[in-house]
């Protein structure tokens, strides 16, 4: 009988412990007074694996905030799973961080397959999601998108771009384009065949050249597109096959103007892969150079030293950074009451923002793509040289 | 037409000397070795480290030892360890030992593609009659007729070519004829180890050097073995050329987006039509 009082009292105290946190986390998910929780899926292994480097980026860059002291005594924690770009896993992911860890947002994921996958359950968990890194384009008009945040430009407004570009400013006449056959790709696809027909006669699409991510012999494709007569291609590639194919058309001496999406836009990997068979292309950028910006540099530079390996990949590093930088700051704004309207209403009011790495972020009601430029760099001797003015293009939502 | 042949040419001979290295473990065991890939990646990524400080031959000389010693020891140490394997349990051990690999390699050297030096250069080509081959594709068609001829000579020429036949025929027949058998297969894998590196480091500059590289070849190089004939080296070589030329004339004149498909397709018609392969021996089982 002497057990029964003490066992009562063990379970009166477990209670009250469970009491005392359950309220917190019960009213707002990844929310306590000391902490909010932030979830991704990346594809740290598998084929994609280089692309995981922005989840690393963006941890590293929150860890440094943490050790700063947080936001309003609030330490930001990423929860990173690892997905090896494969959807079902990426769906398993977001269920696990949504369901059992309980996070208030998600950010990035990489990848439109994934991104699609996950976007209902996101939508019915009402899940805020900062900047899946996939083409904005496909949340115009998608009811879930009011709980997307996203400071990643539009592939196929960039393609139009690129199109326009190609014929206005370096004359070409005939366009072809290299691409990813999946949505990725597609979306760049789009793009061009409908900025070509809207340029009339100016232009035509002579060839369109899909590959699959595990192709690994581009020869025919090169030779495909030398043989349409194009004098400008247009690439939407991973950067390992945008390499390949701009050394298979060096290597049957076919030199046209090569246009290549912003995800090819590091210079220092795309030289380095491709080497002198890179040289001269045109591609874009959505936030400040490191070598042009200090601010960017200093970003960089703070994230490299915590974590080596992200050097290597200043792009991607910067490209993670950007990932959670308007949070960082709507945090900052919603002050130390945290609850899902006052997130909202703070990064809501995001108006011209400038980040570290990201710049001119503008929120809003109806406003949920943060930025709508992109500029575009050419490679010179081995550097990414910009060559042109910021270039907007229409909101979509 | 030419330039699409030539190029086929070039990749089969490629996918040939990989489908090799599978055959010649089926040969002896019975396996499937789908660790074949992911062996050659590692090798080829210790040629990537060592080649600054050794230079390029020495850093190869180190890569084909390694393959081969590591090929020979997961054969001799794990496969042949484990007592009463079935052959289903072997090939999952394959698998498994094909998954430390990779994940390994990507611990070591990171996921980001790297380039790699080769000798040759891929920009550097040749007229041949209406056709453009580079520097690299001539010389990787020259290693992959070399890697073969030696194969052959070293299977039917030598005393232990002579072991290795003997043992794929009658596996039973030749231990108690006296024959080092475990040695025997750790040579095998050794060998197959070489084979698969020397492809790896040949498609390396073309595709690049990441963890992942190997995989689509040796899915090819796979193929082209079921094509050929799983337990035939000849079957091996005319597969993985056979594979190399449709694949080329399908993209050039059929379609681009499918041409992925066609290698898979083409397993699957051959398993249905002539499951032994266009050369491979029609199996039997005595009762």
């Amino acid at each position: 009988m002497e057990r029964l009082p003490r066992l009562v009292a063990a379970i009166l105290v477990a209670l009250m412990v469970a009491w005392g946190a359950a309220p917190l986390s019960a009213q707002v998910r990844g929310v306590t007074p000391t902490e909010v929780i932030l979830g991704t899926s990346a594809p740290l292994s598998g084929p994609a694996a280089a692309w995981g480097i922005t989840a690393i980026a963006a941890k590293t860059y929150l860890d440094l905030i943490n050790e700063a002291g947080g936001i309003h005594g609030r330490t930001i924690r990423l929860e990173i799973r690892d997905d090896a770009y494969l959807p079902p896993r990426a769906v398993a992911n977001v269920r696990e961080l949504a369901e059992r860890v309980g996070v208030f947002a998600i950010v990035g994921i990489i990848g439109s397959a994934n991104a699609f996958a996950v976007r209902d359950y996101a939508y019915q968990q009402e899940l805020f999601w900062m900047t899946p890194a996939i083409d904005s384009h496909i949340w115009i008009g998608y009811p879930g998108n009011r709980y997307v945040y996203t400071v990643y430009p539009d592939y196929y407004e960039e393609a139009r771009i690129f199109t326009r570009y190609a014929v206005e400013t370096l004359g070409a006449q005939r366009l072809a384009v290299f691409y990813q056959n999946d949505q990725y790709g597609l979306a760049g696809l789009e793009g061009v065949q409908d900025e070509i027909a809207r340029l009339g006669d100016r232009a035509r699409l002579v060839a369109e050249v899909p590959y699959e991510v595990s192709d690994t012999d581009l020869a025919a494709h090169a030779q495909r597109l030398q043989s349409s007569g194009a004098d400008a291609v247009i690439i939407y590639a991973t950067p390992n096959h945008g390499a390949m194919i701009a050394q298979a058309m060096a290597r049957i001496g076919y030199h046209p103007h090569r246009l290549a999406t912003f995800t090819l836009g590091d210079a220092t990997i795309m030289t380095a892969l491709a080497g002198e068979a890179w040289e001269g292309v045109i591609s874009a950028g959505y936030f400040p150079l490191p070598d042009e910006d200090p601010v960017v540099a200093a970003a960089l530079e703070r994230v490299a030293q915590r974590e080596p390996s992200l050097r290597a990949m200043a792009y991607n590093a910067l490209a993670g950074i950007s990932f959670v930088e308007p949070f960082v700051e709507a945090l900052r704004r919603a002050g130390p009451d945290l609850t899902r309207e006052s997130f909202v209403e703070a990064i809501e009011s995001l108006q011209d923002w400038d980040g570290e790495v990201i710049r001119k972020v503008t929120f809003g009601p109806d406003r949920h793509q943060g930025i709508n430029r992109i500029y575009l760099t050419q490679i010179q001797n081995g550097r990414a040289v910009v060559i042109s003015d910021w270039i907007t293009y229409p909101v979509g939502f | 037409m030419l330039q699409y042949l030539l190029n086929g040419i070039a990749t089969g001979a490629l996918y040939s000397v990989i489908a090799l290295g599978i055959v010649l473990v089926y040969r002896t065991s019975r396996l499937l070795n789908f660790a074949h890939g992911d062996l050659a990646m590692v090798a080829v990524f210790l040629v990537w480290s060592f080649s600054r400080p050794l230079g390029f031959p020495g850093a190869v000389a180190v890569a084909l030892l390694a393959a081969t010693a590591l090929g020979a020891a997961f054969s001799f140490g794990v496969l042949q360890q484990v007592k009463e394997a079935t052959l289903l349990g072997q090939v999952v051990l394959t698998l498994g030992f094909s998954q430390v690999l990779s994940g390994a390699a990507l611990v070591v050297w990171g996921a980001d593609s790297k380039p790699f030096p080769f000798p040759l250069s891929s920009v550097v080509t040749y007229r041949l009659g209406g056709a453009v081959i580079s520097q690299l594709t001539l010389g990787s068609l020259v290693i992959a007729l070399v890697l073969m001829a030696g194969l052959y000579l070293l299977i039917q020429q030598t005393r232990v070519g002579l072991a290795m036949r003997a043992y794929s025929q009658d596996p039973e027949a030749a231990r108690l004829l006296g024959l080092p058998t475990r040695r025997l297969l750790a040579f095998t894998w050794g060998v197959a180890a070489l084979l698969g590196t020397a492809a790896g480091m040949l498609l390396a500059p073309v595709t690049f050097l990441h963890p992942y590289f190997m995989l689509t070849p040796f899915l090819k190089g796979f193929t082209a073995a079921v094509l050929g004939g799983l337990d035939s080296v000849p079957g091996a070589i005319v597969g993985g050329l056979l594979l190399g030329v449709m694949e080329s004339l399908f993209a050039g004149y059929v379609s681009l987006r499918f041409v992925s498909t066609l290698s898979f397709a083409l397993i699957v018609v051959m398993l249905l039509v002539r499951p032994e392969g266009l050369l491979g021996r029609v199996f039997q089982r005595r009762v």
